[in-house]
């Protein structure tokens, strides 16, 4: 039987059951003698056990096994030990690896080793180490390595070499890959990742008896995001409920065009009207449903944080507790793989900088009408605004006369303006402020805000306000010398008219009175490089946010609000700048939906 | 105690030439084979270190005495000695647990590189 086609459903489901592993680990870990959690893990290690075994994957059926084995032990003992979790989650950091290989197309890594090693031995553990110095710390490497001219069967001589190399450590990937190699022929060289404990000069030696190597370079690869897929991959489950409506609503798309056929055969002017109204309706709701397939639950994402704030706690030697709530809330999957980078980030900080000792970070996900809002809360040292505000006048990033009219709440946001960390707090692995300006753009870019609070000692709080869908938004139309561009609704403040008379001058730019606040003026027509309007007496401004600061964005006048369908640019439209996505409006009409900051990056 | 090294390869001119080389390197020539099934045989006899294995053999091949070998002893250190074009069964012979190939027309140097690091 061909079980090829099953491959990507076995990836998915395994991923899955291999995250519950992970996040159970974490809460057993705290509570040693939770016999539900023990017989939970072994239940995930079985199902994974069955999977692999049904597909043929035995090296990941053989782990897995083993890792049942053991936890069956433990579920009998009613206790799992410390060096046990260790090495369970090791052996689902290996899984998660041998489930990378299955994906890739590559012969799955060997796990002999691991499995003939003993329980509750700690040598073998791959977590990082809890104290510096006992075990060195995993690195990942780039290793590129050109074979001379003249080596015989050069592909051969490769396949040694990538073989050895796996000896180093856990491959991560290998350019040429495996297969590519075996097809022979005139390949030279060879660029390896790899995830290994051996230092450079460890690895270089070891290939110093290799004549046929030309060149040996070993390098840190240029970083990649931690979260390479979210779960679920290429594949999506769909309930069968659900392709039971797509059926019966194809069905009634079908007679309806009948219907319409036929009368516009008969000039029966009624029923043709009829059913243009029902096509509507019809087609209205097979948008509905086809955008439920879209939607994923927030736990996607946040799965990985039990593991993620364990490790982090763990390496810090701080007590950190994290707390999920509303993790079964859905959201489009585009931006759920756009938030999971965010995300750690967030949790990253939150344990770096906001926890001294001990505390707690919760994450949590609520609906706000056609809103997600996701919030990264700690109750840890928190910020502080004058702080804040005086690091930012000494970087240079704002005047001292600015900061000294700067709320509190808006100094708070100064963290997200590039080039921001306070130098007191900060570590090794982040800086508040290094990263957050990554995360509001990314937030932005999906037509959100990130709002921040915080007080000195009593915590910091991260709110993301999100769309549920980056398919179908709100937009606000608006008028530019005779073109309409859209702004996504989440991005816009408020609209306003000013005044000629309330628009001052200050040096070069033009600023105005909003809420006691001086706001820049940006004109979209000179950001466009369109042909400036004549003077009028009042002017149409979008009060938005920039990178936390207001602005007032100046237009022609407003066309309105408008559901519309976001569509992706093709090449090579979406190499410009300043523009999120494109749709077609009722009438035809192609409108271009701006992203302001793309946009204000661009000018500069 | 020298090592002990097993050569496998139906010319009598291919096998006196390595005998050569390892027995001027210091080691001990354990038994010669002409073909895939003697090779076996040889090895459960003598449980060399090291066996140098031609792909080109009659009765059975290089690959299939390596794949035999290996199913006798999972740790058995085996490197073929390929020639020009042989490349496309050197990939398979690798893919299959060898460990390593030496390239005709043999040199010494070439040789003890490779077996220093297979035996090393």
């Amino acid at each position: 039987m061909d079980m090829s086609k099953y491959k990507a459903m076995f990836l998915t489901e395994a991923r899955e059951h291999l995250q519950k592993m992970a996040a159970l680990l974490v809460e057993v870990e705290r509570d040693p003698q939770n016999r539900g959690g023990i017989d939970a893990l072994f239940r995930e290690a079985h199902s994974i056990k069955g999977m692999a075994a049904s597909m043929g994957y035995q090296q990941t059926a053989d782990l897995a096994h083993h890792l049942e084995d053991s936890l069956d032990l433990f579920r009998q003992q009613g206790e799992i030990t410390p060096e046990a979790i260790d090495r369970l989650l090791a052996g689902a950091d290996l899984i998660e690896s041998l489930l990378a290989d299955i994906d890739a197309g590559r012969e799955e890594r060997n796990v002999a080793s691991f499995c003939s090693g003993e329980f509750s031995v700690k040598e073998i553990s791959e977590l990082p180490p809890t104290e510096a110095g006992s075990v060195p710390e995993e690195l990942t490497l780039q290793i590129s390595l050109q074979l001379h001219d003249k080596v015989a069967s050069p592909a051969a001589r490769l396949l040694v070499i990538a073989k050895q190399l796996t000896k180093f450590g856990n491959v991560l990937s290998c350019e040429p890959s495996e297969e590519q190699i075996l097809r022979g022929g005139n390949v030279r060289q060879l660029v390896v990742i790899i995830q290994t404990r051996l230092s450079e000069t460890e690895i270089k030696s070891s290939f110093a008896d290799y004549s046929e190597v030309s060149r040996l370079d070993i390098e840190t690869p240029q970083p990649k995001s931690e979260v390479t897929s979210i779960a679920g991959g290429a594949t999506v489950r769909v309930g069968t409920d659900l392709l039971d409506r797509f059926i019966s609503l194809t069905g009634e798309l079908i007679t309806n065009r009948y219907m319409l056929q036929s009368a516009a055969g008969d000039k029966d002017w009624d029923s043709l009207k009829d059913g243009l109204g029902r096509l509507g309706r019809l087609v209205k709701d097979l948008h509905h449903q086809v955008l439920q397939v879209r939607m994923m639950p927030i736990d996607t994402v946040t799965g990985r944080l039990p593991r993620l704030v364990r490790d982090l706690a763990r390496r810090s030697a701080k007590d950190v507790r994290l707390e999920l709530e509303g993790t079964g809330i859905e959201l489009d999957r585009a931006i759920l793989e756009e938030l999971a980078d965010p995300l750690i980030h967030m949790v990253r900080n939150a344990i770096d900088h906001g926890i001294d000792k001990q505390g707690t970070i919760t994450v949590r996900a609520w609906r706000q009408r056609d809103q997600v809002m996701l919030q990264v809360a700690d109750n840890g040292r928190g910020m502080d605004p004058a702080l804040l505000r005086r690091s930012a006048v000494e970087k240079g990033l704002i005047g001292p006369g600015q900061a000294e009219v700067m709320r509190d709440y808006d100094a708070l946001q100064l963290v997200c303006l590039p080039g921001f960390s306070t130098a007191s707090q900060l570590t090794a692995t982040s800086g508040r402020g290094v990263g957050m300006d990554v995360v509001k753009a990314a937030v932005e870019k999906l037509g959100g805000v990130l709002n921040i609070d915080a007080a000195p000692g009593r915590g910091t709080r991260f709110t993301l306000k999100l769309p549920l869908s980056v398919a179908i938004i709100k937009v606000l139309l608006l008028n530019v010398a005779n073109k309409q561009v859209a702004l996504p609704i989440t991005r816009v403040l408020q609209t306003i008219e000013v005044e000629r008379n309330q628009i001052q001058a200050s040096g070069k730019q033009r600023v105005f009175s909003f809420n006691e606040e001086l706001l820049p003026l940006v004109s979209l027509r000179k950001i466009l490089a369109l042909a400036m309007p004549k003077a009028v007496e009042r002017v149409a401004v979008v009060i938005t946010e920039v990178l936390g600061r207001k602005i007032g964005l100046v237009v022609d006048d407003f066309a309105g609000q408008s559901e519309v369908f976001v569509q992706a640019l093709p090449s090579p439209i979406d190499r410009l700048r300043g523009l999120s996505g494109g749709t077609i409006l009722g009438d035809g009409r192609i409108v271009f939906i701006l992203d302001i900051q793309g946009l204000l990056e661009r000018k500069r | 105690m020298a090592q002990r090294v097993l050569i496998v390869d139906d010319a009598l001119f291919m096998r006196n030439l390595l005998r050569d080389i390892f027995t001027s390197a210091g080691w001990e020539v354990v038994g010669e084979a002409a073909d895939g099934i003697e090779a076996l045989q040889k090895y459960k006899d003598a449980h060399p270190d090291l066996v140098t294995m031609d792909i080109v053999m009659p009765e059975r091949s290089g690959i299939e005495a390596l794949q035999d070998i290996l199913a006798f002893d999972p740790q058995a250190v085996v490197i073929m000695c390929s020639a020009l074009g042989q490349e496309s069964m050197v990939l398979e012979a690798i893919q299959h647990g060898a460990r390593d190939f030496i390239a005709k027309p043999f040199q010494q140097e070439q040789v003890f590189e490779v077996v220093a690091r297979v035996c090393g």
